[in-house]
């Protein structure tokens, strides 16, 4: 009882710690968390929120950037953005940071909203037994069904996996694989990788405004390491999986760390002067969103669960959530030296954890799919969400807002305060225990001595019944068979519907009948004996047949049916049917 | 305050102190509003961000005021301008909020004190009217004391003089 007027008070204490700033439910935005940044984009003090839309579906792919609650400007995008960051790229004043999107297998980087660069992954060395098939066809020495058949060998065998343009030939019909041959057989061939994730690594200097490198994460388990003026590959290392979602701490020239997580639901930690990951983190459930708060990860995993990791794979806590994790956050408030984890649930809540508690619980209109925390226009402690459906909603952390770090679960359970439904006794119950005290033996003889005839009773009764075969279940071990019927319709007519099943393991029945007993002058029936099919173990034999009613009285009788061996006459199964009173004649 | 005294601020020779503080989010106006509704030589031309607080005096028609442009709270105020930024939208939550701490504040809280509201810059082209940011701050909910809100425009002055005077009728309503 006491719990209800608590759980108020909680609600209303956490809901006020922020301020709803806009609400957009039509906003159009549909994107994830890798998608969205802020960024100081003008130098003037004023963050802007930049937005790679994904658009609805195959087209409308943009990068949106917000000002304040309007929408400042719209680049369209040539593809699907997998990735979006805000980096500055070269100590020129005024410090404009640029924006990068990976899409495909390209980086555009926009400077002041223009496009300004395209930086393209270096190709993946070919197959050299797949350049041979592809010269001896640019020579005409096949024709393209040897050509499948060649790239078919070297696909199954080959250690290289083959290029986009011979995959695609094995998937044409024989008619169109002529003209792709001419039309591509010309080109040279070239095998390429896609970004996965995308994250930034300051250079040399700890500082908000250091010159940033780019961190790429790609489809052929790489991970890249570009500088930020020249766009040479400066560092590349390799993964066992293709990451997902990636951190980056550190600084490039000193030391960092990587964090990635990949799609073997595994997470890896690579380090400076290392190619391959030092530390691997096992998870029993693929990762949905990455945290890094400090030394640790936080890693939100499907199973409705979040654990927390050291940097080398120690587990510190498991914390069980209320519904499916769509994305995570960081909250980061440095002037109040605050950190929390924002977890969008399926169940339209973010939680804000801190460690393993909830400090603070925001209900939203609907499913969060991106968060991102920040400075936004002037004020620092911004949160800006996209939902499900495209909505927009932006809440302002209250200046006098104090997240204190109570654990959640005080006190016992609610569950323990719930009374049990204990049944009351009346003066009768105890009447009868009083009777029974008194008479206990007579009782104990009495009851015994029923319970003898009620066995005997139930034998007689049994063995009566397996005589004459009148159960439903047939009990000899040889045939096992079990039928039941079915009466449909209103009459006169009805259908009357049999369902025959063999139980065997793997025995089938043969030699099966079917015969009626009925009374004539009431039903008639066009076959009062057929034989049944086969009877396979396991399956069921609807077997209908059709009942007339001949009677005008409005009675009705019982229809015996028997299932018979040919050669025998006494039945393996009977069943009684109670035909039901025909209600058309009566109408009629 | 002898009869003189009286006399001379009945006839308007000698202008009454009042303190008025200046309140408002950054960025919002306080420093550009006050620093014009000085003589136009003591202006000050670049106008920076403040850090702290600062003093500044101006005079009307009957009065002497003595503006503290801070973003706190002090106890020696008689009359508040809160100034609010009209283009900015998505903090209009936060003035709001500001301002309830502030009625809320026990020095304030039971004073009869004037508010005079500026809706600032009224010149940019995505700025609400005063009659929405006066709806948006919840304004009618002020019941216990008088208040005022001005469109301006601290850069050119405009709505500057309006919200002055109310301020100066209520200040001199009060005193009578």
């Amino acid at each position: 009882m006491s719990s209800v007027p608590i759980e108020i008070k909680d609600s209303t204490v956490s809901s006020s710690k922020w301020l709803d700033a806009h609400y957009d439910p039509v906003a159009n935005l549909y994107t994830f968390s890798s998608c969205i940044t802020l960024a100081d984009l003008h130098g003037d003090g004023e963050n802007k929120l930049v937005v790679g839309d994904l658009g609805t579906g195959a087209g409308n792919m943009k990068l949106k950037v917000y000002r304040g609650t309007g929408l400042l400007s719209e680049n369209t995008l040539l593809d699907l953005p997998t990735g979006l960051v805000s980096f500055l790229m070269d100590q020129h004043e005024p410090r404009t940071p640029a924006i990068a999107v990976a899409s495909g297998p390209f980086i555009y980087i926009y400077k002041n909203l223009r496009p300004y660069f395209k930086f393209t992954l270096p190709t993946l060395e070919v197959n050299p037994l797949e350049q041979d098939v592809w010269n001896q066809a640019r020579g005409d020495m096949i024709d393209p069904m040897t050509l499948k058949e060649m790239l078919e060998g070297i696909r199954d065998k080959a250690e290289i996996p083959l290029s986009v343009r011979s995959l695609r030939f094995l998937m044409l019909e024989p008619q169109e694989m002529e003209s792709y041959v001419n039309l591509q057989k010309e080109q040279p061939i070239r095998r390429q990788t896609i970004i996965t994730c995308i994250g930034t690594l300051k250079k040399n200097m700890a500082d908000d405004d250091a010159v940033s490198c780019l961190v790429i994460g790609t489809e052929s388990q790489d991970v890249y390491i570009l500088d930020p003026e020249a766009f040479t590959i400066l560092s590349k290392m390799s993964l066992p999986c293709v990451p997902t979602l990636m951190d980056v701490t550190g600084q490039f020239d000193v030391e960092f760390r990587i964090i990635v997580a990949c799609r073997n639901g595994n997470i890896y930690i690579l380090r400076r002067d290392s190619q391959k990951p030092k530390y691997c983190i096992e998870l029993s459930s693929h990762p949905v969103g990455l945290i890094r708060m400090g030394k640790n990860v936080v890693v939100g995993c499907a199973q409705e669960t979040m654990q927390s990791f050291t940097q080398k794979g120690k587990k510190l806590w498991t914390t069980y959530l209320p519904a499916p994790v769509t994305t995570m956050a960081l909250l980061d408030l440095p002037t109040r030296g605050f950190q929390a984890i924002l977890v969008a649930l399926a169940n339209c809540e973010v939680h804000v954890y801190r460690d393993k508690n909830v400090v603070s619980t925001i209900k939203t209109q609907d499913v969060v799919t991106s968060i991102c925390f920040g400075r936004y226009g002037r004020e620092d402690g911004t949160l800006i969400m996209t939902t499900k459906g495209g909505g927009l909603i932006i809440k302002i952390l209250k200046r006098t807002a104090v997240f204190d770090d109570r654990d959640s679960i005080s006190g016992p359970p609610i569950a323990q305060s719930i009374r049990l439904n204990v049944p009351k006794k009346t003066k009768l119950y105890v009447d009868q225990t009083m009777r029974e005290r008194e008479n206990a033996v007579a009782m104990h003889r009495a009851f015994q001595m029923d319970l003898s005839r009620l066995r005997l009773a139930a034998a007689r009764a049994y063995v009566k019944a397996l005589e004459s075969s009148l159960t439903p279940m047939s009990a000899s071990l040889t045939e096992p068979l079990k039928m039941n019927a079915v009466v449909q319709g209103l009459g006169p007519s009805f259908k009357l519907t049999l369902n025959i099943q063999n139980t065997a393991a793997c025995r089938p029945v043969m030699n099966l009948a079917i015969s009626f007993l009925y009374d004539e002058n009431l039903y008639s029936m066009r076959t009062a004996f057929f034989k049944i099919p086969l009877l396979v173990p396991g399956l069921n034999y609807p077997i209908d047949t059709f009942v007339e009613c001949l009677s005008d009285k409005g009675i009705s009788d019982i229809i015996k049916v028997f299932v018979l061996r040919e050669g025998k006459s006494t039945p393996l199964l009977t069943a009684h049917i109670n035909m039901p009173v025909s209600e058309g004649l009566a109408l009629s | 305050m002898g009869l003189f005294d009286k006399l001379a601020g009945w006839l308007g020779l000698k202008k009454k102190e009042v303190n008025v503080l200046c309140l408002g989010l950054d960025n919002s106006g306080k420093t550009t509003i006050i620093n014009q509704l000085k003589p136009s030589n003591a202006q000050a031309q670049d106008i920076v961000p403040t850090i702290g607080f600062s003093i500044e005096k101006f005079k009307t028609s009957s009065l002497s005021f003595t503006v503290f442009d801070m973003s706190g709270q002090g106890r020696e105020g008689q009359a508040i301008i809160f100034v609010i930024d009209s283009s900015d939208k998505l903090r209009m939550v936060v003035a709001k909020e500001e301002l309830d701490t502030l009625l809320n504040h026990p020095d304030i809280k039971h004073r009869r004190i004037p508010i005079l509201f500026f809706a600032n810059k009224m010149d940019l082209r995505d700025a609400l009217s005063s009659v929405k940011v006066s709806q948006l701050l919840c304004l009618e909910n002020i019941k216990d004391k008088p208040w005022h809100i001005c469109a301006s425009n601290a850069v050119q002055g405009e709505g500057l003089q309006e919200g002055v005077d109310w301020l100066q009728d209520q200040i001199r309503t009060m005193r009578t």
